[in-house]
């Protein structure tokens, strides 16, 4: 006789993901309509539907460290065709919710960003930072904060001076480096562990330079969003998710760019409007903008998806990230000085925020569905 | 009656482009019938020309148009005897011309050549003739005295609402309950199952309402502590004595001797008079079914609500559900039993039980059926009881082990609001095994639906019990008929008491007793509540057809009844041993006693009688009798190469509404055979099937309803003895030099009319391999 699994329903767990956006999780009937509406589930051992049922056993240990969970794309073509209405396609967004602050240290601040009554707080942090920050360079003599700068040509740099923003956000870009690796260490052990328990896979290890090679393959899968195009239902939400992916590469080789031209080779800005990297920049926000804009269209008219507080967390901040960008730039054209440095200090704001919690928010999905892809593709699970 | 005989033959729906309705009505004034066409006898103007003729004497119509099963109503006429001659399903429709060309006017003119589909029609026409002057128009059965009370058995949910439905009606009710208060098995619940939109939560028993309407209720009489000792009698004056549980009267029910001593020692049965000495014996203290208790009180119509009990889950079989091992494994009665003290706790030790294992299959089996008994209600109360878990301990988990989880109706939706619940598991899956762990216990399951095998906690395991029958232990209704005081052949469902699950919902096998709730099948309260109306509805129908003298069911409104010509009785007893609803008593010497109101007019008794001395006044020995004399069998004098002629003995039920069918899907079949509708197979009385070859027809076949456990004749026995006649006639054609192959029995459904012309051709190419009927021409 095969050995028995001991089942312990977490009830806890089931009401977190309940909160999380799966409320109808236990709806689910277990026909499979969805496992077999699904256009990217593999064959063998298909999701969502072991996923389903796992959740509303309150199965923690067999979703958070489950590689299928990251394999959705939350298309949504099972939630349009489930029967009983139980969502799949929720239910497995509010899972991988779930799942990110299980691998993000610290835990706290996971649920803090999970919580909308925290936003505030979580909002006034890089406002404090900032602040107190300047202050001190102020204090030794730097000077890099200024409250009413005056001069001929005035941009950004004279309010809150650009050395300022760089040496509070590389740690900060930094920390959420640190803790994606340390989260993602954890996170492949158990997506491989998973897949040889549930006979996923027939790798036994995983063996760094093939698993770097699948990486390399799956990079064009992810370029293309072909994924995303094998859906039926909401099929054209690849072009907007295509436009923010690239909106926000755009913008950090732009950022890349400038930040060497500042420490390297010490151009300082404003930069001329036809320079490209500029035009790079100004296409990459409006990308952001149209993109984010496009989705959030599209989640306000569709009545069948859930939209939870994740969801809007992560658009908000896309649509602010861009927003207060190119307000900064036009204030700045336009000469509105005073109220283009309070836009350029709540865009310094969101920037932070991008970065700081991104590991704890839907937005960690690129670093954990990329691994996802890259291990299914590594263990070759068809 | 003087009867004064008019023939029409109806011209319309391609009878006249089909048939030479010159010649037919040749036929018919051949005989000395006046005959008259029409061209379409079904129209106002039609029947406006029926009615001249009617009115102008005529009481005695031969029809010659479309199948009796249509337009039945068109051609009612009061106090006329109507014949239907099937000429349109029966001949033009079933025999299309494209198939069966008519005679060229060459063949017209060679004697020679013979047309066979207007040999048919003539054939119906010549038969129809022969029976409207067999038969005569029926009188109803009148009892003296009839009772419109309505005795109700069993005084549960079940009871109780058919009490209240019946006295709402205006019916006197007596209910019987052998408890000493009303309310039954719902008396033992904290919550039930929801009865009313939305169906999703648990409400309170609605038990105790019940109880207090029927109290208060002025045309309801409740008698508790009693049971019912016998019923004697018919439907519209059932005899009934009543007694104490347990007690021992002379008016108890005695019951029929057992086979093995009906027999000497070689095995033959008794002679009457000894069987009768010896019955007397065996039933001692008990007076016989005839003597009717003086101070019985009488009644209408029964209504058998005796309910069920739980079933035991006991002994080896489930030793691997921890049964008899563990105080903690207990069936659902007995959690019940539990949550009505107050909050669920363990039987072993009286601590809390927050994690409960709910088992519904016993995991035996590949095949894995639930528990015996079970049923949706299972399902339900695995639910409701699972619900109890969780009102009771915010930290209580409950878990349905299930292979069938049925919820039927909108009780879908409480399913639905307890499935919302997150303490609340539910897997469909083979549990393997329940074995302790410290204080608790282990259940372990396969193929689950979390795809693996495995195990949980529990502090208690409940088993789904199932619903055992009132009517599986004990005869309940105590019936004082010849057949035996309980019904006949339930063991087929289980014991639960219902003589055809298919089509016919509360009828027993015995008239004027319906069967409601949980007697019939395990179910819920709201299914109990609507089937107690169904059988007060069915009860109250009784009343009133007994009291108009006419068959309930299903022959519903059927004037007819068997009448017995008892000078030549020969006290075989066939017919009371063989009547489906035991409508036949005999006395010590055997002669039977008839009880036209417990009879369905099946006729099954007519087919049984080997001297024919029982028949209805439609429907007797001499007119079917007289119809196959009626066949014109042409022999080798006549033609060069006779057709053959083979007779077809079709049950009204399933098997002529199938050839309706056929015809009207132009499905045809050879036209070498003639058709005679019979009530059942079982009204089949093989004279007929004797003549029919003495006359020199070349065979016979009997097409009739499925039997066997999933029979669905409506008369419950008619194929199956039918099929038991055949086999004995068989015998007495050997000795005629006759083969046995020449008779035949075919099985119909109602829907599968397209089998028809494959039974009906292959049994004439048989016949046809056989050669023609040796007696031919003699």
């Amino acid at each position: 006789m095969s050995d028995s699994y001991m089942v312990e329903p977490d009830v806890g767990f089931i009401k977190d993901v309940m909160k999380l956006g799966g409320q109808d999780l236990k709806k689910c009937y277990q026909c499979a309509t969805c496992s077999v509406a699904c256009p990217i589930s593999p064959d063998n051992k298909p999701f969502p539907r072991k996923e389903m049922i796992a959740t509303s056993w309150g199965l923690k240990d067999r979703l958070v460290g489950n590689a299928d969970i990251w394999l959705c794309h939350n298309c949504g073509d099972c939630t349009t065709r489930c029967p009983r209405g139980a969502k799949p396609g929720d239910v497995l967004a509010a899972v991988r919710a779930y799942a990110v602050t299980e691998y993000a240290v610290p835990k706290a601040l996971g649920k803090m960003v999970n919580d909308p009554s925290k936003l505030p707080i979580l909002l006034a942090i890089p406002a404090i930072i900032i602040l107190v920050v300047g202050m001190l360079t102020n204090l030794v003599g730097l000077g890099w904060l200024s409250f009413a700068p005056t001069g001929e040509e005035i941009w950004q740099n004279n309010y809150i001076n650009n050395y300022l923003v760089d040496i509070i956000m590389i740690p900060t870009f930094t920390f959420a480096i640190v803790v994606f690796a340390l989260g993602l260490k954890r996170f492949v052990a158990d997506i491989h562990a998973n897949a040889l328990a549930e006979g996923k896979t027939d790798k036994q290890k995983i063996e760094p330079v093939a698993f770097l090679q699948a990486l390399v393959r799956v990079v064009p899968t992810i370029a293309k969003h072909n994924r995303f195009s094998e859906c039926g239902e909401n099929k054209e939400r690849a072009t907007a998710h295509m436009m923010v992916l690239y909106g926000f590469i755009g913008l950090f080789i732009v950022t890349a760019c400038f930040f060497v031209a500042e420490w390297v080779f010490h151009i300082e800005g404003p930069y001329s409007q036809i320079n490209p990297i500029k035009w790079l920049g100004n296409i990459g926000g409006i990308a952001l903008i149209i993109g984010g804009g496009l989705m959030i269209a599209k989640r306000m008219g569709q009545k069948e998806q859930t939209s939870s507080y994740k969801d809007w967390y992560l658009l908000g901040l896309v649509m602010l990230l861009g927003g207060t960008g190119l307000l900064t730039e036009m204030l700045r054209l336009g000469h509105q000085y005073g109220l283009m440095a309070l836009v350029y200090f709540l865009h310094l704001i969101f920037v932070w925020s991008l970065f700081a919690y991104t590991p704890f928010s839907k937005l960690a999905h690129l670093v954990y569905r990329t691994v996802a892809m890259t291990y299914q593709e590594y263990s070759g699970r068809k | 009656m003087d009867k004064k005989y008019g023939v029409y033959i109806c011209e319309g729906c391609g009878i006249g482009e089909s048939l030479d309705v010159a010649a037919i009505k040749g036929v018919a004034e051949e005989e000395g019938y006046s005959c008259k066409t029409h061209p379409n006898l079904c129209g106002a103007a039609g029947v406006d020309f029926l009615k001249k003729e009617i009115e102008g004497g005529v009481n005695t119509l031969v029809l010659a148009a479309c199948s009796r099963r249509v337009n039945f109503d068109t051609f009612r006429f009061p106090g006329c005897i109507v014949d239907r001659v099937n000429l349109r399903e029966g001949v033009a429709w079933s025999h299309p011309r494209d198939k069966f060309p008519p005679l060229t006017e060459e063949q017209k003119a060679d004697a020679d050549y013979y047309d066979r589909v207007q040999m048919m029609a003539e054939d119906y026409l010549r038969m129809g003739m022969a029976r409207v002057q067999k038969v005569t128009l029926p009188e109803p059965f009148k009892l003296e005295k009839i009772s419109e009370k309505i005795l109700v058995i069993g005084g549960g949910i079940t009871g109780m609402s058919a009490a209240l439905d019946a006295a709402k009606a205006g019916y006197a009710v007596t209910i019987v309950e052998k408890e000493a208060q009303l309310g039954g098995a719902a008396l033992n619940w904290r919550s039930q199952l929801p009865i009313a939109d939305p169906y999703d939560q648990l409400i309170p028993p609605v038990v105790d309402a019940k109880i207090r309407a029927v109290q208060t209720n002025p045309k309801i009489t409740v008698k508790t502590n009693t049971v019912v000792a016998r019923l004697a009698g018919q439907p519209g004056e059932f005899t009934v004595t009543f007694k104490k549980p347990g007690e021992k009267i002379e008016f108890d029910v005695p019951y029929p001797l057992p086979p093995e001593m009906r027999v000497d020692e070689s095995g033959k049965e008794l002679d009457a008079e000894t069987l009768n000495k010896k019955y007397m014996e065996y039933n001692e203290g008990r007076v016989d079914i005839l003597t009717l208790d003086p101070n019985g009180e009488l009644f209408g119509a029964v209504i058998l609500a005796a309910g069920w009990r739980p079933d035991t889950i006991e002994g080896e079989a489930y030793a691997h559900l921890g049964v008899g091992q563990s105080p903690d494994v207990v069936t659902n009665a007995q959690f019940e039993a539990i949550a009505k003290k107050g909050k669920i706790v363990r039987p072993s030790d009286g601590k809390p039980a927050k994690s409960v294992v709910f088992i519904q299959s016993p995991g035996k089996d590949a095949d894995d059926s639930d528990f015996d008994f079970a049923g949706a209600v299972t399902s339900l109360v695995s639910l409701k009881q699972a619900k109890y878990v969780r009102e009771d301990y915010e930290d209580g988990k409950a878990y349905v082990f299930y292979q069938h989880m049925r919820t039927p109706g909108l009780n879908e939706n409480f399913y639905k609001s307890l499935q919302q619940d997150p303490g609340i598991f539910m897997t469909k899956g083979s549990v393997l095994n329940v074995s302790k762990n410290g204080g608790g216990l282990i259940v372990e399951a396969s193929d689950t639906l979390l795809g693996k095998q495995l195990k949980v906690k529990a502090d208690m395991v409940v088993l789904a019990a199932g619903m055992v029958p009132a009517t599986k232990d004990d005869p309940v209704v105590n019936m004082a008929y010849r057949q035996g005081p309980a019904f006949r052949d339930i063991a087929l469902f289980n014991g639960y008491c219902d003589s055809n699950f298919i089509c016919f919902p509360y009828e027993t096998q015995r008239t004027g007793i319906y069967a409601a709730g949980a007697v019939r099948r395990s179910m819920t309260t709201e299914e109990a509540m609507e089937d107690a109306t169904g059988a007060a509805l069915k009860a109250i129908q009784c009343i009133s057809s007994t009291n108009r003298g006419v068959a309930v069911h299903p022959r519903s409104g059927d004037m007819t009844f068997p009448d017995f010509f008892f000078q030549r009785c020969t006290q075989c007893k066939r017919c009371t041993q063989e009547c489906p609803f035991g409508a036949l008593d005999d006395d010590a010497k055997g002669t039977p006693k008839p009880n036209p109101t417990r009879c369905r007019r099946c006729g099954t008794c007519m087919g049984a009688c080997p001297e024919r001395i029982i028949g209805f006044a439609d429907y007797n020995i001499d007119s079917i009798g007289s119809m196959v004399k009626a066949i014109k069998v042409p022999s080798s004098d006549d033609y060069s190469e006779p057709p053959l002629r083979i007779l077809g003995l079709v049950c009204e039920n399933d098997a002529l509404p199938a050839l309706d069918i056929a015809a009207l899907n132009k499905l045809s079949y050879s036209a070498d055979v003639r058709l005679i509708p019979v009530r059942c197979l079982g009204s089949v009385n093989v004279i007929w099937i004797k003549d029919a070859l003495s006359q020199g027809m070349d065979g016979v076949f009997l097409l009739g309803c499925k039997h066997g456990d999933d029979y669905q004749c409506h008369f419950v026995k008619g194929s199956e003895l039918a099929g038991i006649r055949m086999k004995k006639i068989g015998e007495a054609l050997a000795s005629l030099a006759l083969e046995v192959e020449r008779v035949g029995q075919f099985e119909i459904a109602i829907d599968e009319y397209d089998k028809i012309p494959k039974i009906v051709d292959d049994f004439v190419a048989s016949i046809e391999a056989l050669g023609p009927n040796p007696f031919k021409g003699f």
